[in-house]
């Protein structure tokens, strides 16, 4: 399909002065005409502005589909169509998750040509959240999507656990974060466990990974979404705060649990007395405690990680070279390198190399201390939020965590009616195996 | 009284909402704002948004043939008519020390057979790269840049790339040759002026 | 219908296990071996190489080569086809795994038994705590870990430094004690005794303990620690002349001794090969011919008749020789004759004609390869003719020959091209320290002498620099070499022009202490050997000098004309003539 377009090589052009012309130009007496070969452009923008229409098209639907119909069927639909499209025709680049790291670099350094398409892709399941919650997550991003297609029942993890399991994407974030900054490498991009099962090909370890996150999101609700994925944990900041809150039916809570048992990640709280057998001056010192420990524990995470900074730096390209090298001017017995052997064949200067090693090193050090404090805060933070006693009479969906799968609308009992009293019979009879 | 009552009542869920409020509109604000600065750079410079290698710092070091998420690397041989030789003892075509100059097993370079050659007239030969065979080990490419005219080079093949939001083969290349190019220039081509 | 589902399920389970494994297996291989390139088939085609016409052999690579042809290729669709069967099992599985549990799905599992969410909560609260504070345990014990690496380290590099001054006072006492000539020719001599006491040839002649491994001695320092040279012989009369041989193809290249063999080289526009004489008799034990190179010229290229097609002399390391043509075809043989390896490095761009003679220290080959395009010094392995580092600068055209140099204790290579004199770490060609002073076409080679490097071209002036920090300590200008090299002692540094005027400079100030006016050019270089200054003149006239005070002691004609610079070793000096080679012997 991109072959449609193709570019033609000029036939009268002078030669490249760089080429080495040891044999001088053949003169051809036979008449012999140069061939014309042509080579297939790439892509044209055409499919940028066709990813970008579909986001904002099915993120949209999306929402209509949650907050009018509350119809899985279409949201699961919507699934299938990313993992068709994002997933397997657009083999996965650019995905939201991976921009992070395009957004931090080009945030960072002035070289960085962030494309527009690229800032949008990150904006857009951004401004989404802020106003509908974690609609992308839903039916839009192919990985997720593909999770939810794969899940056939849940089997939930203590909530204790999964809680602070959630820690795993901030620390991942934090890192990305890191290596896109210093620009050694895209984490996510290195590491995305479902590109090789989209792409039918790649690095073995992390496609065994992606099919292991598969297999688990048989029995698990999105495994990657709840505890890896950096982006969700982006999202359910701002979704936390969105303007619109999904509720499972407009007829209001019975109280049944039945949406809280059928929720992959947990995100229903089930009705809570404000009160505990625990003493409330007990509870508000705890309050007043962790809010005191929030500037220790980013400190802490700040000057943790920031002490690593130049073990952490071995994974920029340059550094490790420059480790390779004086390696191996330490121990001239030991095999080159490819690294160390190119960096010599092309008289690479020692000391150039030196100045650039230094100035990425004193990068790592700046961000190393910035994302530890980010790491820090977070925990502090979530342990603070964690001490908070909240109660409610009904049952709610917490918006950071829900990804507007739509499983809850089918199993309140609420909606069952509705469609009783709207349409068919088949639904009675499902009512019926229910109660 | 009663006002007071209903007031009190009201009041956390008021604060809440507030903090809420104020929080969403932070978050929003941040969200702007940064989309902003960023969209003034976005549209600052012309899109560099493919991945090409660049021939003239190709070291051939064999690892766009092994490090490409594909399973056949989207990497493949050019060549430049315009710049070859058109010898008969090629470089590339022939593996060092051959003793005959046919096309014997033990006396080709290319481990996939990709390039054939066509008699032109005495003594040149037209040398052709078959895509579709060639896995992009270079070895023809470092044959052909130390014993000729380095008319055969290594290319990214727009069509086959994924484009890769990082290319792996970029990540491990020794000499820093694989580097984002616009639409315009998405071949570096060495018969290019 | 559910058990159906179920079954269903469970087969398609076990098979996909099954494919997937396959699968796993064949990607890997895909991946990480490329199966047209097994170790066996690398073998067979190297053996192939190396041996002469083996039709079975042959015949054994074409068949195995179109096995693992079609193999891979049978794979490569093997892998496009299970892929697309997994994916398909795959949704099978889901299917059915949905339609298995479409029954129950709708059903709670169990009785609602609400959660304790303050329970979770704290319980969370724990959690989080633990593993926050496990992290950041083992971050500090990481840290722990390094803290005690960089203690070893500082132990072993105290240690190395300590060593390091121990044998930096050896070398103080041997240089105290023995010449400076002496100590540049120990590392040569050493190893042609070991090589002496290893093979136990029954030959009446012993091998020679003194080599001259390059252009101009060892190192090409323009020194030799051989002694008992004759200071008179006379080729028409026989008078202490040992041998003399006629050389097959012309060439001004330096003769190289090492062992019992004599190395030179030869060209005309037909052949160019390397010629091995035995140094007792004189005889041509054997001649490599450098043809069949991949990239070589069809036609010679252009040089001046002063510089030909061989002008480079040869280099070698008592294990391996390797010369250099104008070609730029580079060849390497065994001591036996064998050829070991050639390349092209590509046709030098050189309107003269190349003509920087090669170097070698221990397994590396340096090769001064300053042409019009490409400038470049480039080091190869001796052994396979890879290249192990190569420097690129904006140096222009030279002729000038690399030397190897002690430069504040450590050994480095000196190149002297235009516009500066260079040292260079000749483990990897990291630039030690450059001086721009050159200009023109620089044709004279540096030298080295007490830690200082000279150079001079006619072009340009003479330069007196510390090797150590590579600070200028003297220029002059008084007389300057044209294609002759300078060669010095501690004290003197001696230079011959190609307008007659030879003299010797003081090498600590720069000033003339003493110049002779001999009215005819010279192109080959002087050579300090046991206290004398050896120098022929272009016309075949010998000059000898005091080392000391620059004298002339003594003077004759030999006949014959000689641009090569000899070759010293024990007792022996072997002379290139414009057509033969001989061998002078009290």
């Amino acid at each position: 399909m991109r072959k449609t377009l193709t570019i033609l090589i000029g036939i009268i052009y002078s030669f490249q002065a760089f080429a080495v012309a040891r044999f001088p130009k053949p003169d051809f007496t036979s008449g012999y005409q140069y061939p014309n070969i042509v080579h297939s452009a790439p892509y044209e923008l055409f499919w940028n502005i066709l990813d970008v229409v579909l986001l904002v098209g099915m993120m949209g639907l999306v929402v209509w589909a949650a907050y009018r119909k509350r119809s899985r069927t279409i949201i699961l639909s919507m699934s299938l169509v990313s993992v068709l499209y994002f997933g397997f025709f657009r083999s996965g680049c650019v995905c939201s998750v991976g921009s992070i790291q395009n957004v931090v670099t080009a945030a960072v350094s002035s070289d960085y040509h962030l494309p527009w398409y690229v800032l949008l892709v990150f904006l857009l399941p951004i401004v989404f959240a802020l106003l509908f919650g974690r609609v992308f997550c839903s039916g839009v991003c192919p990985l997720g999507a593909l999770q939810e297609l794969v899940n056939v029942r849940n089997f939930r993890l203590s909530r204790a656990v999964s809680a602070t399991l959630t820690m795993i994407p901030w620390v991942y974030l934090a890192f990305t974060i890191l290596y896109a900054a210093t620009r050694s490498q895209f984490l996510i991009c290195r590491l995305d466990p479902f590109i090789g099962i989209f792409r039918l090909g790649g690095d073995l370890g992390v496609m065994s990974f992606g099919i292991v996150l598969l297999v688990m999101s048989l029995f698990i609700g999105r495994p990657f979404c709840q505890f890896l994925c950096p982006y969700g944990a982006l999202l359910s900041v701002f979704s936390a705060l969105s303007w619109k809150k999904l509720e499972m039916t407009d007829k209001g809570c019975i109280n049944c649990a039945l949406c809280s048992v059928s929720c992959p990640v947990d995100a229903i709280r089930p009705p809570q007395d404000s009160k505990t057998n625990e003493e409330r001056k007990k509870g508000v010192k705890r309050i007043i405690l962790f809010a005191l420990l929030l500037p220790v524990f980013t400190l802490a995470g700040s000057v943790l990680v920031g002490s690593q900074s130049d073990a952490l730096s071995l994974a920029h390209k340059d550094v490790y070279l420059y480790e390779m090298l004086l390696r191996q001017e330490a121990q001239p017995e030991l095999e080159e390198p490819l690294e160390v052997e190119t960096f010599h064949a092309l008289g690479g200067d020692m000391e150039e190399l030196k100045a650039k090693v230094d100035g990425i090193r004193s990068d790592y050090s700046f961000y190393a201390y910035l994302v530890g404090a980010l790491i820090g805060f977070v925990i502090g933070f979530k342990l603070l939020k964690l001490s908070l006693k909240r109660g409610r009479k009904t049952y709610e969906i917490d918006m950071a965590r829900c990804t507007l799968c739509g499983k809850c609308f089918n199993y309140c009992p609420q909606n069952q009616s509705t469609r009783y009293t709207i349409s068919n019979r088949k639904t009675i009879k499902n009512e019926k195996t229910i109660s | 009284m009663e006002k007071k009552d209903k007031d009190q009542l009201k009041s956390p869920m008021d604060r809440r909402d507030f903090l809420r409020t104020c929080s969403a509109f932070v978050a929003g604000g941040v969200a702007v704002a940064s989309g902003g600065l960023l969209a003034a750079k976005a549209s600052a410079k012309e899109g560099e948004v493919f991945w090409q290698i660049d021939p003239y710092k190709c070291t051939q070091c064999g690892r766009c043939e092994t490090d490409c998420v594909l399973t056949v690397s989207a990497v493949k041989c050019f060549h430049a008519n315009k710049v070859c030789g058109y010898c008969d003892l090629c470089g590339g075509y022939y593996r060092p020390n051959v003793k005959e100059l046919n096309t014997a097993a033990e006396n080709m370079m290319c481990p996939t057979g990709a390039i054939t050659r066509e008699f032109v007239e005495e003594p040149y030969f037209e040398y052709t790269i078959d895509e579709d065979l060639c896995t992009g080990c270079g070895k023809c490419v470092k044959g052909c840049t130390s014993f000729g005219n380095g008319s055969l080079f290594l290319q990214i093949d727009q069509e086959k790339c994924q484009q890769c939001n990082e290319c792996a083969i970029a990540r491990v290349c020794p000499s820093d040759a694989i580097q984002r190019v616009s639409n315009a220039h998405a071949y570096k081509l060495k018969d290019h002026a | 219908m559910r058990k159906l589902y179920r079954n269903i399920a469970i087969v398609t389970t076990v098979f996909m296990l099954a494919l997937t494994v396959m699968l796993g297996v064949s990607y890997y291989q895909m991946q990480q071996v490329s199966p047209l390139e097994t170790g066996v088939m690398e073998t067979l085609k190297s053996l192939n190489e190396t041996n002469g016409e083996n039709e079975s052999l042959q015949q054994q690579i074409r068949e195995l080569d179109l096995l693992s042809r079609k193999a891979y290729f049978v794979k490569e669709g093997q892998l496009k086809v299970g892929i697309y069967l997994l994916l398909g099992m795959a949704l099978v599985l889901v299917v059915c795994l949905n339609l298995y549990y479409r029954e129950t799905k709708n059903l709670p599992e169990k009785e609602f038994d609400p959660i304790d969410e303050w329970m979770a909560k704290s319980r969370a609260r724990k959690y989080l705590g633990w593993a926050a504070a496990v992290v950041a345990l083992l971050v500090i014990g990481f840290v722990g870990v390094q803290q005690l690496d960089v203690k070893g380290l500082l132990a072993r590099f105290s240690e190395e430094g300590a060593l390091a001054e121990v044998q930096d006072e050896g070398e103080n006492s041997e240089m105290s004690s023995e010449g400076l000539a002496e100590k540049v020719d120990t590392l040569g001599t050493d190893s042609v005794k070991g090589e002496a006491a290893d093979s136990a040839e029954v030959d009446d002649m012993p091998e020679l303990k003194i080599a001259s491994r390059a252009f101009r001695g060892n190192n090409a320092s323009a020194t030799s620690a051989a002694r008992g040279i004759a200071t008179s012989w006379n080729l028409s009369a026989k008078k202490n002349i040992l041998w003399q041989s006629s050389i097959p193809k012309h060439g001004y290249n330096s003769p190289v001794i090492t062992g019992r063999n004599v190395f030179i080289t030869g060209a005309d526009a037909k052949a160019r090969e390397l010629y091995c004489y035995d140094v007792w008799t004189g005889e041509l034990k054997w001649t490599v011919k450098a043809d069949g190179i991949a990239g070589s010229p069809s036609s010679m290229p252009k040089v001046n008749a002063d510089t030909g097609l061989a002008a480079s002399t040869v280099a070698t390391n008592g294990e391996e020789v390797c010369a250099i043509f104008a070609t730029g075809d580079v060849i390497c043989a065994d001591m036996e004759g064998k050829r070991l390896w050639a390349k092209n490095i590509g046709q030098p761009d050189n309107h003269y004609g190349y003509s920087s003679s090669l170097l070698m220290y221990g397994n590396t080959l340096i090769i001064q390869y300053q042409n019009n395009s490409n400038a470049q010094i480039l080091a190869l392995n001796t052994k396979n003719g890879n290249t192990a580092w190569s420097k690129r600068g904006n140096d222009k055209i030279s002729w000038s020959s690399p030397i190897i140099a002690t430069l504040g204790g450590k050994t480095a290579l000196v190149v002297m091209g235009n516009p500066a004199i260079a040292a260079y770490n000749i483990g990897n060609g990291s630039e030690l320290w450059r001086v721009e002073c050159m200009s023109g076409e620089v044709g004279s080679s540096p030298t080295c002498a007490g830690g200082v490097v000279f150079g001079a071209s006619e072009y340009a002036k003479c330069v007196a620099i510390d090797g150590a920090t590579g600070e200028v300590l003297w220029e002059a200008s008084d007389y300057l070499p044209e294609c002759s090299s300078l060669a010095a002692t501690k004290d003197l540094v001696f230079c011959a022009t190609s307008y007659g005027m030879v003299c010797a400079y003081d090498a600590k100030t720069g000033e003339v202490k003493k110049e002779h006016d001999l009215t005819t050019p010279f192109y080959s270089s002087p050579v300090v050997v046991d206290g004398k200054v050896y120098l022929f003149s272009n016309s075949g006239k010998v000059y000898i000098f005091s080392a000391s005070t620059f004298d002339l002691i003594t003077s004759f004609d030999t006949g014959e004309k000689t641009f090569a610079t000899p070759a010293f070793t024990d007792g022996m000096m072997i002379v290139r003539t414009d057509k033969s080679l001989y061998c002078v012997k009290k």
